[in-house]
């Protein structure tokens, strides 16, 4: 090797050694994407805090409970709404294709925040509390909702198919954007069938 | 005369109550009106602050800062948040000025704090970045001489060695 390449390695191992002493201030300046996705989860467990055993045959002045959590992996703290709503079967729940909440008012609702990859629990009870039964139809007056009284006033028409008079509770999540400074629905919604019985 | 007199009176008076009735009836609309007005405000205000108070403590969290306590205080303003509108929508006009009001606190609260986390994280960040910049700039400048100083010292002792180098002739007989 003559003294030309011995210069070319020489100036080689230099600029590594420049690159790795100015290394802690250029990873202040650069930034790299994290190429982690960002999503939020929402889920509603059953009593015993498992994927089983959901209310479905309700009784009147019974107290049912469901657990409702949310996990925020969207890469900061969160602010989130979840709006408890109740429905017949003929009126709308979300659009998950169009990503637009059912147009029902929400009964009850939590507001929420959750830090980045820290998940938020709560234990959801309700109970029905008057129900009267016109010919072939049932109208629940009103839902108690964490000791909260709702006035309701559904009526559900019976339905031959599956033998009975069946509502629907379910749940959507919304999620404040700092951008429009608005919660916006967050195409996330979770629900379970509530055969009334009476 | 009199019979006519008496009858006016009997109307005059008839009236007066009904007008008494109604004034009292209007100034109760009215109030009933205002505090809905009223709630509906403070609902608006108390809405805004939590929003507010989010939008500082998400700065003070890029900034560097620890949030977590901020959030818990949050929880508990968007607690009361949910209970005033929901209050709202029932007509509880009375219940969602006061859980307002304590939404607002605590979120005018945090917002404080979270700012003071935020000049916090950013004055530590500062002095993190200088101190790094210090030493990234020594650790540089320490290359380069060293570099030039070991390039130096290569050379002479290259250039020694090739001028000790003597020249051997080889024969090329096989």
């Amino acid at each position: 090797m003559n003294l030309e390449e011995h210069s070319v390695v020489f100036a080689v191992g230099t600029l590594a050694l420049i690159l790795l002493a100015a290394s802690p201030t250029l990873s202040l300046v650069l930034s790299f994407p994290s190429g982690k996705a960002k999503f939020t989860e929402f889920w509603v467990l059953g009593p015993n805090h498992m994927m089983e055993d959901y209310p479905f045959n309700v009784r009147v002045n019974e107290t049912y409970r469901v657990f409702v959590g949310v996990g925020n992996h969207m890469g900061s703290s969160s602010y989130y709404a979840v709006y408890v709503k109740f429905r017949n079967q003929t009126q709308p729940l979300p659009d998950a294709l169009n990503s637009t909440p059912s147009s029902l008012p929400p009964l009850y609702e939590y507001q929420v925040f959750v830090a980045d990859e820290a998940t938020w629990e709560t234990v959801l009870t309700f109970k029905i509390l008057g129900v009267s039964r016109v010919r072939n139809s049932t109208l629940v007056g009103d839902v108690s909702i964490n000791d909260s009284v709702f006035f309701l006033n559904s009526t559900a028409l019976w339905d031959s198919k599956y033998s009975g008079f069946y509502y629907q509770m379910f749940l959507e999540l919304w999620v404040y954007n700092t951008t429009s400074q608005s919660f916006q629905y967050h195409n996330r919604f979770v629900a379970f069938w509530l055969h009334m019985t009476i | 005369m009199r019979r006519e007199l008496v009858s006016v009176l009997r109307y005059s008076l008839v009236l007066l109550m009904i007008l008494v009735f109604a004034s009292q009836f209007s100034i109760f609309l009215t109030f009933a009106e205002v505090s809905e007005d009223k709630a509906a405000s403070d609902l608006t205000n108390a809405e805004e602050a939590v929003a507010s108070a989010f939008e500082v403590v998400l700065d003070a969290e890029q900034s560097g800062a620890n949030v977590s306590g901020l959030l818990v205080r949050l929880n508990e303003a968007g607690g009361f948040l949910a209970q005033a509108n929901m209050s709202y929508s029932a007509g509880n006009f009375e219940e969602v000025a006061q859980l307002a009001h304590l939404s607002q606190s605590i979120a005018e609260e945090v917002k404080g704090e979270a700012y003071e986390l935020k000049n916090l994280a950013q004055s530590e960040n500062l002095r993190l970045m200088s101190f790094t910049m210090m030493g990234s700039i020594v650790g540089v400048v320490l290359v380069v001489l060293g570099s030039v100083w070991g390039w130096r010292a290569f050379r002479r002792s290259y250039y020694r060695r090739v001028l000790k180098m003597k020249p051997e002739v080889v024969s090329d007989e096989p």
